[in-house]
This record gives C-alpha cells, structure tokens and sequence, in this order.
C-alpha cells in the first residue's frame, strides 16, 4: 500500500518548489516597476527645482539678490498636516496639539475654492475634470511624505502667522491642496501662466508666501504683463519682510504698466497699511 | 468488496492482452494499413516506435487477429541465441524438431524446401535487443521468401535503426507508432475504463485532468497506464481511509494526478 501521508508531503514540497519561479518573477517585477516609479518621480522632482525665470528688464534686481528657494510640493505639507491632525482632535488638551491646531487652521480651505479656479483659469480647466484628479492624486500624495518632510516644516515654522485662532478643525481642507497640487501638475504639463497664477494665488490665499512669490515669479516669467500676478508677487515680498524689494519691483512695474491698482498697492504698502 | 476505484486501477494494469486493445482513430487506420501489407508479398514489415507507443498491444491485436486466418506466430521475448532461435523457428512454423545444434545454413536449407502457399508470419518483438548478426540472417531469410517477418523495434535517439543498411534495402514497410494526442489520450482512457463498466470514473476526466495527464506522460501509452494504476490507487486508498472528502471525487483532482506523477517518477518531487 502506498503511504500516502509521505507521498502527500512530497507533493506538497513539489507544489511549493513549483511556485518558486512565480513568486520569483512577481517580486522580480514589482521591484522593477518600484524602481522605475521612484527612477521617474525623482526626475519630475529634478525638473521643478531647475525652473530658474528669465530675467526681464523690470524683475531682474529681485531676482539677482532673491534666489529661488527650491519648489517643495504642497501634496508634502497636505500629508504632513493631516497626519498632525488627528492627534489634535484625540488628545486636545496638550499645549501641542494647540499649536499645531493653528497650524492647521492656516491651511483650511476656501470651500468656494472651485468657484474662484473657474473664474480664474476658465480658458485653460477644460480638458480634465477636476474630480479625476483627485483620485489620481492621492495615492501619490502620501507616497512622499518621508522625502523632504523636515525642509517642508522648517519652512513651514517660519512662514506661520499664529494669529488666527478657530478652533474647529476642518479637514476638508486637504481637497484644496490637493487641488492646487493638480494645478501644479498641469502647469508643469503645458506652462500655462494663468495655471501659475492660479497656484500663487492660492499659496497667498493659504499663507505659504514664499512658494506665492515662487509661483508669481514664474508666471512674470512666463507673460508679464499680467497685472494680478505682479499684485501677488509683490504682496508676497511683502509679507516675506521684503518690503524694499516690494516697492522697488511696484514701481518698475507700474512705470512700464501704469497699473492703478499697482500705484493702489504701492501707495498701501508704502504707507504701511499693507504690511 | 471491490470499490469503484479498484476496479478501475485493475483496468490500468500494464499488461499486454488483446482484449484490452483500445480502438483509437489514428491508431486503427494505422492497425488496418499493416494487415493490409500483410496480405501483399512482402519480406518484412518494421514497426516502430518510442518505448510505450502501444507496439507490443499491436503486434498481440495482429497475433489474435490473424491467428484464425493465417499461421502466425508471435515471439513477445527475444531469442537470443543464435542455434535456439533457429531450432523454434523450425519447430513452430515447419515442424520440425531437432535434438542438436541447428545452424543458419541448415535452416536455410530447411527453409527453401519449405513450399508453402501461405507463407507464415512470424512477430518479432522487441527486435532492438538481436544483434546485428542475427537480424542480418533475419532478413536473408525474409529473402526466401518461406517466412514474412514483422518486426518491432524502439527508436532510440542515439541510434536510428532505420538508417541501418539492412533496413533501408530490405524493409517494404516500415510503421511508425507515436504518442497519443491529448484528444486520443481521454478517448484512449474513457474507452478503456467503459469497457470494465467503470462509468463513473470514466466520467470523472474532464478535458483539464487529461490535459494535465498528458502534459505528465506526454501522451505515452505505459506511462498513462502507470499513472492512471497509482491514480485510481490512492484514490482506493483515501477510500479505504475514509478520506475521500478530503479530495473531490466529481472529476480527478489535480492533486492526485501529480501525487501519482510524483509517486511513479514521472514528476521528480
């Protein structure tokens, strides 16, 4: 009689070696497409820290004594901030958790943000669908957290206005970086200035000045005759305590432009009601 | 009491019987184009084949056939020596017996006296295993045109024995024999387990279960054979065991299928 219980040990064995090969090849394959994922994110990170402005006659100055700071993408402090969060709903008794609530509370969202990006970049917001994006966004979104989380808060100490003080906390607010982020990738898609403008725009909106001014630079580079996009340029100088710089940019501008609400800006900058 | 399943290994016994003989397509127009050549004046007939090709079941099906019409005689293990071989012939076919040595010339001449209207077919199997010399005077005596010789042989790879002189001038017809095709297989072994009224089982073996059986034996006839006996044998045994729940029993499991590959070498576990 056949002993069963050790031919079925064997078998067993045979099917294990059997699979071998597969599992070999399957692990074989995601490293690869892991390496090529990570191979081509790192190259489109390249790509944004390259982007250096043309310099024209009226932002030249600026630029030469105002390096760009490198872009950090906003998806990162999205990540970072939701993940800060949830403690700060758990235990809301710690001083921390306070701070960081309002650190939080700087980044919540205009929920009509939807209806300002349509009016400000209409022409350009046709071909995707804004809910698409979403959804291929967000995988992406926590896959970096770990890169440059560490640059993104240092900045992000720095540019922190802790004046406000709600209290609620609104999560939603992640669909807005989200957004912005989409808009990020678009622009880089096909350059458009008004994409950029949008983004600088909603960087003001949100407090982080500095990647405002970064984006309303790019945009001047791209076109600059766009008079929102100087406004915000300049607003972000000023808020980044750049106000000289401010005002000599203003007054380039507005003897090229003559913009009123330029001489507006200047006039509010320069009398310190805009600070 | 004898389960299903033991009847069915029975069926899978690697004997060679007649009655066993399983009517294939191929195979039959094959079996029907060597009783035709039979019947033409031919020297000798070559069947051949890769080990387990069904030569041996060929030659005992043509035995039992022509037996009734014909004098035939079938030599299943070889003779090998030379004085023996020579001294069955004569005994067999003209009936003649002899006490002492008998040598090729002595039976040469035994076998041109010999004039027969019918002339004897004599069934050699397993014909690899007589040396050259011997097949030499096989076929010298094939010349005379007293004895027809159908003879099978094995193809080896390192050797084919068709391209050996003798068998290129000499041999009118030569017959390959090859391994079943998948199709053949299921047919080859539904009709073989119907015909000891093991339906059941026949119906165990979906398309897949043969498929993987003739990936296994790559459709050679004793290798089936081996694997079905050590299949329908474990299947016993989970019987005996009261362990068949453990295994599906509406068609072969595949399981099984590579236990028995496994147990009977054909899979190297």
């Amino acid at each position: 009689m056949l002993n069963i219980i050790e031919l079925e040990q064997r078998w067993l064995r045979y099917k294990i070696k059997s699979f071998i090969p597969h599992i070999v090849i399957v692990i074989s394959l995601l490293i690869i497409t892991l390496v090529l994922l990570s191979l081509s994110s790192s190259t489109t990170d390249n790509k944004q820290e390259i982007v250096e402005p043309t310099i024209t006659p009226s932002n030249k100055e600026v630029i030469k004594k105002e390096p760009i700071e490198k872009i950090v993408p906003v998806k990162k402090t999205v990540s970072e901030e939701t993940i800060v969060v949830i403690p700060v709903e758990a235990v809301p008794q710690k001083k921390q958790a306070i701070q960081k609530e309002s650190q939080k509370v700087k980044l919540s969202p205009s929920l009509d943000f939807m209806r300002k990006m349509q009016n400000s970049v209409q022409p350009f917001y046709n071909n995707t669908t804004p809910s698409d994006n979403y959804e291929t966004d967000v995988p992406r979104s926590t896959k970096k957290i770990n890169t440059r989380q560490a640059k993104v808060l240092e900045t992000q100490a720095v540019e922190s206005t802790p004046k406000q003080s709600e209290k609620r906390i609104q999560i939603k607010r992640q669909n807005t970086q989200n957004d912005i982020y989409d808009i990020i990738k678009r622009f880089k898609k096909n350059n458009n200035p008004a994409l950029s403008l949008f983004v600088a725009k909603k960087y003001y909106e949100l407090g982080n000045y500095r990647q405002a001014y970064n984006y309303a630079l790019m945009t001047n580079k791209l076109n600059n005759e766009i008079e929102s996009s100087w406004i915000i340029f300049s607003k972000s100088l000023v808020k980044l305590g750049k106000k000289d710089k401010a005002i000599k940019t203003l007054k380039k501008y507005i003897k090229h432009s003559h913009s009123t609400t330029a001489e507006i800006l200047l006039d509010e900058i320069q009398s310190g009601k805009f600070r | 009491m004898s389960s299903i399943f033991v009847n069915s290994k029975n069926v899978f016994l690697d004997i060679v019987n007649a009655n066993d003989y399983v009517q294939l397509d191929r195979v039959s127009t094959i079996y029907q184009s060597l009783k035709d050549s039979i019947k033409k004046p031919l020297k000798m007939i070559l069947l051949y084949g890769k080990p387990g090709t069904g030569k041996s079941m060929f030659l005992t099906k043509l035995h039992k056939d022509l037996s009734s019409s014909q004098e035939v005689y079938l030599y299943q293990t070889p003779i090998l020596d030379e004085s023996e071989f020579y001294k069955t012939l004569a005994q067999d076919i003209f009936k003649i017996k002899y006490a002492g040595e008998l040598n090729f010339t002595q039976f040469m001449k035994i076998a041109k006296e010999q004039k027969n209207e019918n002339v004897p077919v004599v069934l050699l199997d397993e014909a690899q295993l007589y040396s050259e010399a011997l097949m030499e005077k096989i076929r010298l005596l094939s010349d005379t045109r007293s004895v027809k010789f159908v003879i099978t042989l094995h193809k080896t790879e390192k050797e084919d024995l068709i391209a050996k002189e003798h068998f290129q001038t000499r041999i009118w017809e030569s017959i390959e024999l090859e391994n079943a095709s998948s199709t053949e297989l299921k047919i080859y072994i539904q009709k073989k387990l119907m015909k000891a009224n093991c339906f059941d089982s026949a119906n165990m073996f979906t398309p897949s279960a043969v498929n993987r059986i003739h990936k296994i034996t790559n459709g050679n006839y004793r290798d089936s054979n081996k694997l079905l006996y050590t299949l329908f044998d474990l299947y016993a045994i989970y019987e005996q065991n009261s362990q068949l729940s453990k295994i599906k029993t509406n068609h072969i499991s595949n399981k099984l299928i590579e236990m028995s590959a496994i147990h009977t070498g054909l899979i190297h576990a």
